[in-house]
């Protein structure tokens, strides 16, 4: 620990958490008490309390909360609570908090909207773009526009097509790569004298286009999306094209 | 002596088996390439290098040759980091934090390519230690361990995670307990392992079959990585390399005793469940500052706490697989990895694993380590460039690996859910400074240690004395029991006041 400001900041973080995992803990010894402690088990058997599939989980949940109000305590004589509301005890300035948002909207709207849905080598470019133009430098206005770009495709992505039967439709693959077109002409547009800039369409393509084909053709592994709009296209001239070649 | 024999023999002939096949050099020359570039870019770290590769490789290429990339990249990515202390003053991972404290200063005396060199053949002949510890170790601690029954286990896997949590935590020791349970709490999500009862699936059918390893280290390890790496706008000079990589024979004989006591010390941590490559730099790096005769020196610019460091992490390696291999507990979080690789190709570690693979293991960490000090000799200058890439570069491209990764090994999306999910969480337990690795122990053994506690009691039929009657049991408990009581106030005024009646 480097200085009494950084205690004083993990404390008041310590009393936020020891209360989260208190409440926590209590949920769970809750949701442990349905599990049958005594006697038949759901599954048939006939159990004994030291059999019983509560025993462990009651002693996981009943150390935590223990722990926690340990480090309830702990945070409290350090001075933790009196600092629990202030700027100082939450740690985090409006940038701070500002990065971490931008960063959370664009891997949710990644992982939660568009890898599922959308063709892998068309969201990936996406996020790698803006990743790329949004944090290198740190400017403020990139963050968010980068951020609304990636945040917005997936949102489209998991509003037109939420059910699992409609992940296969392509109405949202031209959506993500207009938004992808979109994004690095602003990128190329905000920084001309940029040479990492240009590259950087380029990269987004190349990096999800080699991992995707390597791990579907070289590793034999399974890829997300396998009707998406592109991967779809490499996939079927690979095996009626290319793979008849050395298959012969 | 015999046994010493046989077991280089049986070494010997896994050495000859890798060293026919060309496959293995493809694997071996890729892998240790990568693993020294993850290891040099700071904000990956060698457990990263692992698991993406496990989520690479691990069930769709046979194990023999996984285990040529993902170990080949332990020890890559373990002797990279110290590129970036050298030259940076930014630890490449946390095991080589120990590393800059005289890595920097020497290369701001013009010392670079000799600090570069010498930590080459300090990481490489720590790495030999480690392993030939483990080549004779391991089989001494099976022997034993084929006495192993339930209660024993269960504290063994108990001890594991009180230790980790002890030891990783860099503020409060508590925090590491925290971390530990919540680890052992995502274990017990699905079905449990005797009776099959659902716990904690809130009715979502893919919670039936609990967390997935792979997943949760990727969300553990690699997101908040990127998060943190993402947060920060690059800062730092590289420093010009200066002087000759190649490291002068005088010098390398000179700090030799230095060298040997600090490969003792990592393989010793790495032997100790849970604990890692950090520790046991900086466990190494404080023995060598006391009974060192330039031990005020140490960051300052000595060599000799250089090579303290350096030798230590790397000879860690060895040690954090003996616990692995003998027991099925991982010492280090790179070995927790290696742990996901084993589970996912149905290979159980601990007393009946196929004693082929344990030979295997030593011989590819002999070639994966004279691959390294080859590659650290010889082209060094390559990963000295890829040293100048930003983050924010290489980061974005992680994240697509990470997906893809996490993607393949479950074939699943929820795979990915839960990854964001554990990331997510992993980040805020590191802001607020919750040591990460006990989580993951917690989740790899959680398992273990619900199932052989209650075998246990089963067996005993309720009696509690079965971890008390046998006297394996005694001992764990009393560790256990001797690691917990040892944080409180009063056992740490007491030690205090014994160390100075004493020493």
């Amino acid at each position: 620990m480097d200085n009494s400001d950084d205690i004083t900041v993990l404390r008041a973080r310590d009393f936020w958490s020891a209360i989260g995992l208190f409440f926590l803990s209590l949920f769970f010894l809750w949701k442990t008490s349905q599990i049958p402690l005594f006697g038949a088990n759901r599954a048939g058997v006939s159990a004994d309390w030291f059999n019983s599939a509560a025993l462990v989980p009651l002693g996981i949940f009943g150390g935590m909360l223990v722990l926690s109000i340990v480090l309830f305590v702990i945070a409290i004589k350090a001075g933790g609570a009196q600092h629990a509301l202030s700027s100082i005890g939450l740690g985090w300035d409006k940038n701070e908090a500002l990065r971490f948002t931008t960063i959370a909207a664009i891997l949710t709207g990644y992982i939660v909207g568009l890898v599922p849905r959308v063709d892998f080598i068309i969201s990936s470019a996406l996020l790698i773009t803006a990743l790329i133009y949004g944090y290198r430098g740190g400017h403020r206005d990139r963050m968010v526009t980068s951020s609304l770009f990636v945040f917005a495709a997936g949102l489209y992505a998991f509003v037109t097509h939420l059910p699992q039967s409609q992940w296969k439709a392509h109405g949202d693959d031209w959506v993500v790569l207009l938004l992808w077109i979109g994004l690095v002409l602003v990128s190329l547009a905000k920084s001309k004298s940029d040479k990492v800039a240009r590259l950087v369409p380029l990269l987004s393509v190349l990096a999800p286009f080699i991992l995707v084909c390597a791990m579907a053709f070289g590793f034999r592994q399974n890829v997300p999306n396998r009707t998406g709009l592109i991967f779809s296209q490499i996939e079927y001239n690979y095996y009626v094209n290319l793979k008849p070649l050395w298959s012969r | 002596m015999e046994f010493v024999f046989s077991q280089l023999a049986g070494f010997g002939v896994a050495m000859v088996d890798l060293v026919v096949d060309p496959l293995t050099y493809i694997y071996l020359i890729t892998s240790v390439f990568l693993g020294i570039t993850f290891g040099a870019l700071p904000g990956l770290t060698a457990t990263l290098a692992v698991t993406i590769l496990t989520g690479f490789f691990s069930n769709k290429i046979p194990l023999d040759y996984s285990l040529i990339a993902l170990l080949g990249a332990y020890v890559g990515a373990i002797y990279g980091g110290s590129y970036p202390s050298i030259l940076l003053n930014i630890p490449g991972t946390a095991a080589s934090a120990a590393t800059a404290m005289d890595g920097y200063p020497l290369a701001k005396a013009g010392r670079g390519g000799e600090a570069l060199g010498m930590t080459t053949t300090a990481s490489f002949i720590g790495t030999i230690i480690g392993t030939f510890a483990l080549l004779i170790f391991v089989w001494l601690l099976l022997l034993v361990s084929k006495n192993i029954a339930s209660p024993e286990k269960a504290l063994l896997a108990l001890f594991g995670i009180l230790l980790s949590g002890t030891l990783m935590s860099e503020d409060l020791v508590i925090k590491g307990w925290i971390a530990g349970l919540v680890g052992l709490a995502m274990a017990m999500v699905g079905l449990d392992p005797l009776l099959s009862e659902p716990r904690y699936t809130f009715g979502w059918s893919y919670m039936l079959s609990g967390f997935q390893v792979v997943p949760v280290l990727m969300g553990a390890f690699a997101i908040p990585q990127i998060i943190e790496g993402m947060r920060h706008i690059e800062a730092g000079k590289l420093l010009e390399l200066k002087g000759s990589i190649v490291p002068n024979l005088k010098t390398v004989k000179r700090y030799l005793p230095t060298i040997g006591r600090s490969g003792v010390i990592g393989t010793g941590v790495g032997a100790l469940p849970g604990v890692g490559e950090d520790v046991a730099g900086w466990v190494s790096y404080g023995v060598g500052k006391t009974v060192s005769k330039e031990g005020d020196q140490f960051g300052k610019g000595s060599l000799e706490g250089l090579l303290s460091s350096e030798t230590a992490n790397n000879a860690c390696i060895g040690g954090a697989l003996i616990p692995l291999l003998v027991l099925g507990i991982p010492g280090s979080p790179p070995a927790a990895a290696l742990m996901g690789a084993f589970k996912i190709n149905n290979i159980i570690p601990g007393p009946t694993i196929d004693p082929a693979i344990i030979l295997r293991v030593v011989a590819i960490l002999v070639l994966a380590s004279l691959t390294m000090f080859i590659m650290g000799l010889f082209t060094a200058k390559i990963f000295i460039k890829i040293l100048r890439i930003p983050q924010t570069i290489f980061l974005p491209i992680v994240m697509v690996l990470t997906t893809i990764g996490s993607f393949s090994v479950g074939g699943g999306i929820n795979d990915l859910y839960l990854m964001l999910g554990v990331g997510l969480v992993a980040f805020f337990m590191n802001l607020m400074r919750y040591p990460i690795a006990p989580l993951v122990i917690g989740v790899i053994l959680g398992g273990m240690f619900d199932e052989t506690f209650r075998r246990s009691l089963l067996i005993s039929d309720g009696d509690m004395s079965v971890f008390i009657s046998r006297p394996g049991a005694a001992i764990l408990l009393t560790l256990n029991i001797a690691l917990i009581l040892a944080q409180f106030p009063a056992a740490k005024r007491s030690f205090t006041w014994m160390k100075g009646k004493f020493v």
